[in-house]
């Protein structure tokens, strides 16, 4: 018999078997049965009504945080343009563009072209200076590839490629301006805009004095 | 006769609480995770910003830098996803010809704020660099 506290239901008349009392049926097959026949009893199954509606609540609950939680972060995560650290890449190119900025060198800085290259939004042509050398090399850093920038150096007219993918894919293309603080030479204005136009970059890089 | 088979209410329960515990850990664990990198990247919107009004503080000619703007001279649209915020620049004299100028970005509340300090020497120059 099954015990009141035990919280097990009965079995359910269809799994008695004909002419068995309670949970004892006789086992269909002979090999299970075993010697002499012998009787087996079957458990009974299932969870009360109680037992699962409680088990669901505690789930339930727990759900709803999970929920409320994600909710929130998404929330968060979207506010910001660009996730930096899910792309570094974003931050290596405008550290190493700085770095030429700042390393800009002589009257004039920024050339109109250079070879099939011009100044324009998506391009910059920069001249800088060599700190191991001494020299002046022109660095040309190429944004019109969407996803993608390209930064050649050119050091004695041979070429030294850098490029760098994988750029947040919503990420709209680098924009290069002038930018003129009164009293300081021409410095560079970089903005990149995600795919909702929300400002990612804003960076005023100025070239610095050199020895 | 063998042991009624199936779980009670109290092994459930039981079973329960712990996998409700182990998920809550790693749900814990994954959100930390998530809010710092998002403070991460509300560090380098906020460090662009600095650095670009470093790059006017850098201008102003040394004598008048006390009596400057005690906010950000330079453009903070890179800030907008932390709105509100605040920006703060003060001036600090160290020596005879040297001043600490110290840009601040607060936001949300003042319970986060990044800062960066720009030391100006009086080289008696233009100070165009």
């Amino acid at each position: 018999m099954v015990s009141p506290s035990s919280g097990l239901r009965p079995p359910s008349p269809r799994k008695r078997g004909e002419g068995q009392q309670g949970a004892l049926v006789r086992c269909p097959s002979p090999r299970l049965r075993g010697e002499g026949g012998a009787k087996r009893r079957v458990r009974g199954r299932g969870y009360t009504l109680l037992e699962v509606v409680v088990s669901m609540a505690v789930f339930g609950m727990f759900l709803v945080i999970l929920a409320m939680l994600t909710v929130e972060m998404r929330a968060q995560e979207k506010r910001l343009p660009v996730n930096f650290l899910r792309h570094p890449q974003v931050i290596v190119v405008v550290s190493k563009l700085r770095r030429d900025v700042q390393d800009a060198f002589g009257p004039a800085p920024y050339p109109e072209s250079y070879g099939e290259y011009t100044q324009s939004p998506q391009t910059l042509i920069v001249q800088s200076h060599v700190k191991e050398t001494g020299g002046v090399q022109t660095i040309v850093w190429d944004f019109r590839t969407p996803g993608e920038v390209k930064r050649r150096a050119y050091n004695v007219g041979v070429p030294t490629d850098w490029t760098s993918r994988g750029l947040p894919p919503d990420f709209s293309s680098f924009k290069i301006d002038a930018v003129g603080i009164p009293g300081r030479p021409y410095g560079v204005h970089i903005t990149a805009r995600d795919g909702k136009g929300r400002l990612a970059i804003d960076q005023i890089l100025q070239p610095r004095a050199h020895e | 006769m063998r042991r009624e088979k199936g779980f009670s209410l109290i092994e459930v329960l039981a079973a329960l609480l712990i996998l409700t515990l182990i998920i809550t850990m790693s749900l814990a664990a994954f959100v930390e995770r998530n809010k710092r990198l998002r403070q991460a990247s509300e560090i380098i919107l906020a460090y662009q910003a600095l650095a670009n009004e470093a790059e006017y503080r850098r201008r102003i000619d040394f004598a008048q830098l006390e009596t400057s703007k005690p906010q950000f001279i330079s453009d903070t649209k890179v800030l907008a996803p932390l709105e509100p915020f605040t920006t703060v620049v003060t001036v600090q004299k160290t020596k005879p010809a040297v001043k600490n100028v110290t840009m601040t970005v607060r936001w949300n509340g003042g319970t986060r704020e990044a800062a960066l300090s720009l030391m100006r020497v009086d080289t008696g120059g233009t100070n165009l660099w």
